[in-house]
């Protein structure tokens, strides 16, 4: 009885990564007992000793950011959660095995997209991350994977689209007519990780052309 | 298309990483689960980081070797009850195609591949210090360290 009583207190303990800001997320049964807290444990893969989070030691929410203590991207991380019910009952479950290379999902890139008379120009801007090389340089989504790129879509109307892609951080789709709305769609790929972001979307409308014709 | 491994002076066309990792992921989380020991890695940093070009082919020829002869053999049959065969066969085809691949030159100084010996043996040791069992299983469960070091050599 006991054994089901505490298994009610902590369920899916697991890490949420996107864009390297890892998250470790657990849950507990609706009906599970009010008051639980919760204590989150932390460990390199390899190494003996585990580590307490600090902030999140007896905490009643259900998440804890751990971004810096897992930054190292050629590490392996495991983490821990143990939540006490107000009953004196608890429960202990650890994560798997966790990389942030491996497990984190992009996020859309950011995006300014500039009308012309007859061109939309798309202007991708760097992605930073939490995750700094050895000399203390922020990184970004760029510099941590060699081969990322960039695919966009210019929706002309339902049944054609232009495309464009490639690494650099300028675009242009040109020969568009003035004065139209366009949708565009830009998205982020890692085809060595085989990832890949959702996209951005923008709906802009070319200048009205007012040379004499 | 187009992608390449490049270990130093070696080069192996006609694999693609990302098929290894698909081969994998559907074994990770089952076989990772079984190993218990998590304060003991065996690709440890000291065995994988700041290698060399020129040790990288010898260094990656010896390991997978050993993951061929040693750890997919005998693990073999742990995997046929998980039915996973088909990503292991995957997997070991793909390792043994580079396998085949690489020529480690005897050109190079002793010293290069004595270093890459060296950090061979380092995991070798780890290995040999755990049960069978318990070695296979995390040796197993490395594949995606080794993997992401392999990465590093994809262009």
């Amino acid at each position: 009885h006991i054994a089901e009583d505490s298994s009610k207190l902590l369920q899916h303990v697991k890490f949420q990564s996107s864009n390297f800001e890892n998250i470790l997320m657990w849950d507990s049964e609706p009906d599970s007992i009010p008051g639980t807290v919760y204590s989150v444990d932390y460990k390199t893969y390899g190494e003996p000793q585990w580590l307490a989070k600090a902030g999140c030691q007896r905490i009643t929410r259900k998440s804890c950011n751990l971004t810096m203590e897992t930054g190292n991207l050629t590490e392996f991380y495991y983490a821990r959660v143990t939540a006490v019910s107000s009953g004196g009952l608890s429960a202990t479950k650890m994560t798997e095995r966790f990389n942030s290379l491996q497990h984190t999902t992009i996020k859309p890139p950011d995006v300014t997209c500039v009308p012309k008379v007859r061109s939309i120009q798309m202007i991708v801007h760097p992605t930073l991350t939490p995750v700094y090389d050895g000399d203390g340089h922020q990184l970004t989504l760029e510099e941590i994977f060699q081969n990322l790129f960039y695919r966009l879509e210019l929706h002309i109307n339902h049944t054609y689209q232009m495309h464009l892609g490639g690494n650099q951080r300028e675009y242009e789709f040109s020969g568009l007519t003035p004065d139209t709305e366009f949708l565009g769609s830009i998205v982020i790929l890692v085809p060595t990780w085989s990832k890949e972001s959702a996209p951005y979307v923008c709906r802009v409308k070319t200048l009205p052309d007012r040379t004499w014709t | 298309q187009g992608h390449e491994f490049r270990f130093g002076p070696c080069q192996v066309e006609g694999v693609a990483l990302p098929r290894l990792w698909e081969a994998f992921q559907t074994m990770k989380d089952t076989v990772q689960a079984q190993d218990n020991i998590t304060s003991v890695r065996l690709l440890r940093r000291e065995v994988l980081q700041n290698v060399s070009g020129a040790e990288s082919c010898h260094l990656t020829h010896d390991l997978l070797k050993f993951y061929l002869n040693t750890v997919f053999k005998n693990y073999h049959s742990k995997i046929a009850e998980l039915k996973m065969l088909p990503s292991l066969s995957s997997l070991a085809n793909n390792f043994l195609f580079i396998v085949s691949k690489l020529q480690p030159s005897n050109h190079e100084s002793l010293s290069v591949s004595d270093s890459a010996h060296r950090r061979f043996l380092l995991f070798k040791r780890a290995f040999k210090q755990l049960e069978i069992e318990a070695a296979l299983t995390k040796a197993f469960g490395e594949v995606d360290i080794l993997l992401t070091w392999m990465g590093k050599f994809y262009r």
